[in-house]
């Protein structure tokens, strides 16, 4: 093109970027309330938590008398103070201990039959398996309470009550129908030639599910894992009713229990309850992308 | 150190176990003629996971209405004793209004928010940012959060420096304070708050990914038609996530009905915040195992259009495969 | 990996399996350790926080003397012994002793092994030295289930008591003399004093909520209608809509009244029972007292570490309402009864009774201990130890000793009559309906 086009193409780019930008203020502006809606909402749902946070690195005397905010200006007066009472606490630090020992075993005892159990829902084909199934579907609605006192006469009378192993039976029984549901759903839509060749090739069905099955399913069980791990960390009432007074009580249920302790108080569970959401939050800054795979998976059909 | 032995074999120990229950039994099965070899082996790949869901949950379910009927000490009927105390006793039926608060205002909006959150946030550019945010309570433990929110509700006396961030607000704008946790209007629906508060991020992030596959065409077509945003959103938007909406809401519904930690932690029941999960396990707690059984049962009840529900659905989507 | 594994042998895994097999067996895979019997005790104990830490203390010098090893637990949760002896499994050697309704068919049965036995040659010290109203044998050797004498033998060792039902006070702002009756509690004016109201109260507790007001309505009662009714009270013999129990709640929702308490019934309401004694030390004193038990200087000190007891702070005992109940004191105490009779726990159990070791307690601060004769470096412990001894009757917290369901609503009914004080004759309609189906043994 030639200089006077250039010039007058250059210029016209540069009015039209002007307006360009004044077009989009004048948009901004517009859409002025929505950002303000959508921030008032974020505030809403962050505020609380930072308050939180803040607050537990404040010593007693100072959350009595002005609140976590007054904080954020000097003199701010921060100390561990909360942190070391909590942790010297009795009994904190063994519960954090069991939350560990309670949720790793309960979320690979039942992600493990979980799969194996969705496997033959999915692949296999025998009469009932349709009964069965919606019985499963049934069970994801019904509410633990249903169970808590027949499932707590079984651990007393076989002795369990009060161990290990009773909650993570208890909390692999409480969650094999939605994870086997979830599975079977996937599991169910891996491409049948994949299959049926093995089998030509003569693989069993060990083999085709150990080999084909299972890798093939590593995204849903990675996020599944996340979900089932959060969720047993975070139980309190299959842990209060099993393990309520046992020494083997998780980090939940002595938070609880710490509140009406003559030698504690509202203000030390600070450290405690930010103790507890720590490791949730990590999990969730660090594995977001299997965490919404996860949730969205399950619920929108896929 | 006991513990952490037990701990690891069973981390280590159950797949192995299942691994070598899986290998050894195939190969038995494959010995076994092919017509007993295709009915025996679904039962015997599903047996771990039907037999826990047996002992866990459906022998529970059924035992637990059984045992609604007996005494407390299990040695003799007594009919509909339990059900007759339940409904006659004072603050029992409390604990039954309030669940039915929290199944309609949490559903509600947790729901709700979620779908609105959803769908501003669609239009904003720093959208997954505030997603974060929003979503940020729900790996949060229910524990955790009513500690949150217990420090929110503070409430000091009038006059004296409020140290709840709620009062503090409202003393800022000239207010009293108020008693969240105590005072009869205000205390369910703090509570129910607290439970939405958790929740909505769950919501939003599914009915998020719903919207996102609602075609741009459909509505870029129809704003060059010329309808209003909130037109849209009622009209176009609403219809096409139905679905996913009605999957979340039955989640929530059930979800609400559960609730159990916020109020025991929070309140523990008190100044008639009581709902059906803390009216059983206090029964529970007290050794009252009929009547928390006859409570448990009225909760099952009432969940009973749910499992119907979504037994439907989940049958119609099996014909869709 | 997966395919590594599928290609092993039969063999192969079943070998493995049998290692791991073996594993578990060996870890016994469960908690409970069997304790030697000589060597070793094993305790347990519902103290947390501060309590534990003193006990620990105590426990020191058993270990240092005897080097016989204490394998300490908390258990919360009263009932958690009550499961294992009826599910017959093992209990720990030590351990507080249980509900009233249990004292009986456990010292019968013999799940706890007597105190004289356990103590054997110093037992009689042990009577000599511990406050009388919390080892007399009732007349003719009977039962007082309360302090766990069965058929005239003691089951429960008793180590620590509290004090309840006494006003704690500002000495810096409350200047005048104690108040001898409850009627000249209640005119006294606090405004004369720089005071905003006459009483702080704090009930909130979590799922305990409700507690502190039961301490005060026992203290009232007891003095106010006497022993007998407030004992067949407890047993479920006198209905709560009776006349006294009546009264008694009135004469509490004196103390809680807008008009009498810091802050109003909201502030009652919303106030951990811990901070609940701030206002007495603020600049502008929020009231002039709180009704509380010994341990609560510990609390006070929390907020305001540099306050001294007796100079800063003190209290005034329960004044009278009627003159003829004037011996009935509020109080609780810590116990321990002996479950496996084994050397070490004999041992334990003797060392406890002593002198130096309740003295380690003393010195920890924030109790009394249940020998009589110890002296506190606490001024304030040092007076409420004469209460104590001067108590014909230490009688127990009434919603203690009722049954689970009973109490919780008991402590339920005070928060609603606190927040709502017309409410008073449907609260205690409800409680009379909770107490006949509460007391019959199903």
């Amino acid at each position: 093109m030639s200089q006077a086009e250039a010039t007058t193409r250059r210029e016209t780019a540069g009015a039209g970027a002007a307006v360009g930008v004044l077009d989009r203020w004048g948009h901004q502006l517009q859409r002025l309330p929505l950002h303000l809606v959508i921030i008032i909402f974020i505030a809403i749902w962050i505020v609380p938590t930072i308050g939180l946070i803040v607050n537990s690195f404040r010593n007693v005397q100072d959350m009595g008398s002005a609140g976590w905010w007054s904080a954020l200006f000097p003199p701010h007066g921060f100390s561990l103070g909360s942190y070391q009472q909590v942790l010297n606490t009795e009994n904190v630090t063994t519960s954090i201990f069991n939350s560990v020992l309670i949720t790793v075993p309960a979320t690979v005892i039942q992600l493990a039959i979980a799969t194996m159990g969705a496997y033959a829902f999915a692949w296999m084909k025998f009469p009932g398996k349709d009964l069965f199934f919606i019985v499963i579907v049934g069970l994801m609605v019904v509410p633990i309470q249903m169970t808590l006192i027949p499932v707590l006469q079984i651990f007393k009378a076989t002795g369990l009550a009060g161990t290990f192993i009773a909650v993570w039976l208890a909390h692999s029984g409480y969650g094999l129908p939605f994870e086997v549901f979830l599975l079977r759903n996937y599991l169910g839509g891996l491409p049948r030639e994949i299959f049926e060749s093995a089998e030509m090739d003569g693989a069993g069905h060990a083999v085709r599910f150990l080999r084909i099955a299972v890798p093939m399913t590593v995204p849903a069980i990675a996020s599944l894992t996340i979900f089932v791990f959060l969720g047993v960390w975070n139980d309190l009432l299959v842990s209060l009713t099993f393990l309520g007074s046992s020494p083997n009580r998780p980090f939940t249920v002595v938070i609880t229990q710490l509140v009406t302790s003559l030698g504690g108080g509202w203000q030390f569970l600070t450290a405690a309850a930010v103790l507890q959401m720590s490791l949730p939050l990590a999990v969730f800054i660090f594995l977001q992308r299997y965490f919404v795979r996860g949730i969205t998976s399950g619920s929108v059909k896929g | 150190m006991d513990q952490v032995i037990t701990a690891v074999v069973a981390v280590i120990g159950v797949p192995l176990v299942l691994l070598g229950y899986i290998v050894l039994g195939e190969r038995v099965i494959e010995r076994l003629p092919d017509t007993i070899q295709t009915w025996i082996r679904p039962y015997f790949w599903a047996l771990p996971a039907i037999g826990f869901a047996t002992i866990f949950m459906v022998y529970p379910l059924l035992r637990t209405v059984f045992l609604s009927f007996r005494n407390n000490a299990d040695t003799d009927w007594v009919g509909f004793n339990n059900y007759v105390y339940f409904f006659t006793f004072p603050d029992t039926l409390t604990s039954l209004r309030n669940s039915l608060l929290w199944l309609i205002f949490y559903t509600f909006f947790a729901v709700g928010l979620g779908l609105i959150i959803a769908i501003l946030l669609d239009r904003v550019r720093y959208e997954q940012v505030a997603k974060i945010a929003i979503f940020l309570p729900v790996p949060i433990s229910a524990v955790a959060a009513s500690i949150i929110w217990k420090f929110m509700f503070d409430y000091q006396p009038p006059g004296s420096v409020q140290t709840g961030t709620l009062n503090a607000a409202i003393g800022a704008f000239g207010g009293q304070p108020v008693a969240w946790l105590v005072n009869s209007t205000t205390n369910n629906p703090a509570l129910i708050f607290v439970g939405i508060w958790s929740i909505t991020g769950f919501c939003m992030v599914i009915i998020s990914a719903s919207l996102k596959s609602i075609s741009t065409e459909v509505l870029e077509a129809a704003r060059i038609d010329g309808a209003n945003e909130f037109r849209i959103v009622q009209l176009i938007v609403t219809p096409l996530l139905w679905p996913t909406i009605t999957v979340v809401g039955t989640t929530m519904i059930i979800n609400a009905l559960k609730t159990f930690d916020i109020v025991y932690v929070l309140t523990s029941g008190a100044y008639d915040t009581d709902v059906i999960a803390t009216n059983m396990f206090r029964q529970l707690a007290t050794s009252h195992y009929a009547r928390a059984a006859a409570v448990g049962v009225v909760l099952f009840l009432a969940i009973v259009p749910l499992l119907v529900v979504n037994i439907r659905r989940f049958q119609q989507q099996e014909e869709t495969r | 990996m997966t395919d590594v594994l599928a290609k092993l042998s039969s063999r192969a895994i079943a070998g493995g399996l049998g290692v791991l097999l073996l594993i578990a067996c060996s870890s016994g895979g469960g908690t409970n350790n069997q304790t030697a019997s000589s060597t070793d005790v094993t305790v347990w104990t519902a103290w947390g926080g501060n309590e534990l830490a003193a006990f620990q203390k105590v426990l020191k010098p058993f270990h240092d003397q005897t080097g016989i090893t204490v394998h300490l637990t908390t258990v919360r949760d009263a009932n958690q012994l009550s499961i294992n002896v009826d599910a017959g499994t093992s209990l720990p050697d030590i351990a507080p002793g249980p509900t009233v309704d249990k004292v009986k068919d456990w010292a019968t049965k013999g799940t706890m092994k007597p105190v004289e036995t356990a103590l054997g040659s110093s037992f009689n010290d042990y009577i000599t030295n511990t406050y009388p109203a919390l080892t007399t044998v009732p007349s003719g050797g009977g039962d007082n289930l309360y302090i766990g004498i069965v058929g005239g033998k003691h089951y429960e060792l008793m180590v620590k008591t509290q004090v309840k039902g006494l006003f704690w006070y500002n000495k810096k702002v409350f200047t005048g003399t104690a108040p001898k009756t409850f009627d000249e509690l209640l005119a006294i004016n606090p405004s004369q004093y720089g005071a905003d109201k006459l009483f702080c109260v704090g009930l909130e507790s979590g799922g305990a909520s409700g507690w502190p007001a039961s301490d005060q309505i026992d203290n009232i009662i007891m003095r106010q209608s006497g022993d007998k009714v407030y004992t067949d009270w407890i047993q479920g013999k006198v209905k709560f809509s009776s006349p006294q129990i009546k009264l008694g709640y009135q004469t509490y929702l004196k103390e809680v009244s807008a008009q009498n308490v810091y802050g109003g019934p909201n502030t009652v309401l919303s106030t951990a029972f811990q901070r609940a004694g701030k206002p007495l030390f603020a600049a502008k004193p929020g009231c002039l007292f709180l009704e509380q038990a010994t341990f609560i200087p510990s609390f006070f000190l929390e907020d305001y570490p540099n306050l001294k007891a007796g100079v800063d702070f003190d209290f005034f005992g329960h004044p009278s309402v009627a003159s003829q109940y004037d011996g009935n004191v509020n109080g609780f105490y810590d116990q321990f009864a002996m479950y496996n009779d084994t050397p070490a726990a004999r041992k334990l159990m003797q060392y406890m009774a002593t002198s130096p070791a309740q003295q380690i307690w003393a010195d920890a601060g924030g109790t009394l201990t249940a020998i009589k004769t110890i002296k506190y470096n606490d001024p304030v412990f040092n007076r409420a130890a004469e209460v104590a001894n001067s108590a014909k009757n230490l009688l127990v917290t009434a919603g203690d000793f009722m049954p689970s369901d009973m109490q919780a609503a008991f402590w339920k009914s005070l928060l609603n009559v606190t927040k709502n004080p017309s409410s008073l004759d449907s609260e205690l309609a409800k409680l009379d309906q909770v107490q006949a189906a509460a007391y019959k043994t199903s």
